[in-house]
């Protein structure tokens, strides 16, 4: 079964009633071709980032199908409709699945914030830096300038 | 895996996606705006600190929003 998502976009000047008969009918078309309506949501009005033949709103619809078969007749359809600023047909059942089998490889909490190192509880709180010494390199620059303790008078 | 860690704001939008692990939505224009600079470019990875993964989903979400009119081409 794959899943698709359906978006699209009319034009502002579509009425609502009409703007419901239409998205009705492009559900009785992709059920006419075998698909099954999991999932519809009307956004409404919405702004267009750019215009889109010089509208700049929408009627944002969207309609999300499972279906063996694909929905080249509704793309078809939809491209030749002339209420439609814009349609957008996108697969997600494999998007979903692999975020899925990524999520449950790596259990995230621990990744996005590693513990802390702290003090050992068998050290006391006055002896600090004992349990985690600066790497050669840096004791090695902090100690430049210092003469060996015994040459001191 | 997910991303180097440092750099404040974009990792933590980045860190944000690394916690639902993760399908980037191309409807969720609230997390790929985190990674729209002004002038509607796609922030690079090696600013936003994302993975070679992440970035890609993140990469197809933004355009596919872009075709949607959710998000611009380009702004001046």
């Amino acid at each position: 079964m794959r899943t698709y998502e359906v978006l699209f976009i009319l034009s502002p000047q579509v009425p609502e009633e009409e703007a419901t008969t239409l998205s009705t009918e492009f559900k009785r078309i992709a059920e006419g071709t075998g698909a099954k309506l999991t999932h519809e949501e009307a956004w409404g009005r919405r702004r267009l980032a750019y215009p889109i033949q010089k509208f700049n709103e929408g009627n944002y619809q969207l309609l999300v199908f499972e279906t063996e078969a694909g929905l080249s007749e509704l793309d078809r359809r939809m491209k030749n409709s002339d209420r439609i600023l814009r349609h957008m047909i996108v697969r997600t059942d494999l998007d979903h699945k692999r975020a899925e089998k990524l999520a449950k490889r790596n259990p995230k909490k621990e990744r996005l914030r590693p513990a802390r190192r702290s003090r050992p509880a068998h050290l006391p709180r006055l002896l600090p830096r004992l349990w985690k010494r600066p790497c050669p390199t840096k004791r090695r620059r902090l100690n430049k300038g210092r003469r060996p303790t015994w040459q001191l008078k | 895996m997910a991303r180097r860690s440092s750099s404040s704001a974009a990792s933590a939008s980045a860190s944000s996606g690394v916690e639902k692990l993760e399908y980037i939505d191309y409807k969720d224009i609230k997390t790929l705006q985190q990674f729209i600079p002004e002038r509607g470019k796609i922030l690079p990875r090696r600013i936003s600190g994302t993975c070679a993964l992440h970035q890609r989903k993140l990469q197809n979400a933004i355009k596919r929003a872009r075709i949607a009119a959710m998000l611009p081409f380009a702004t001046d």
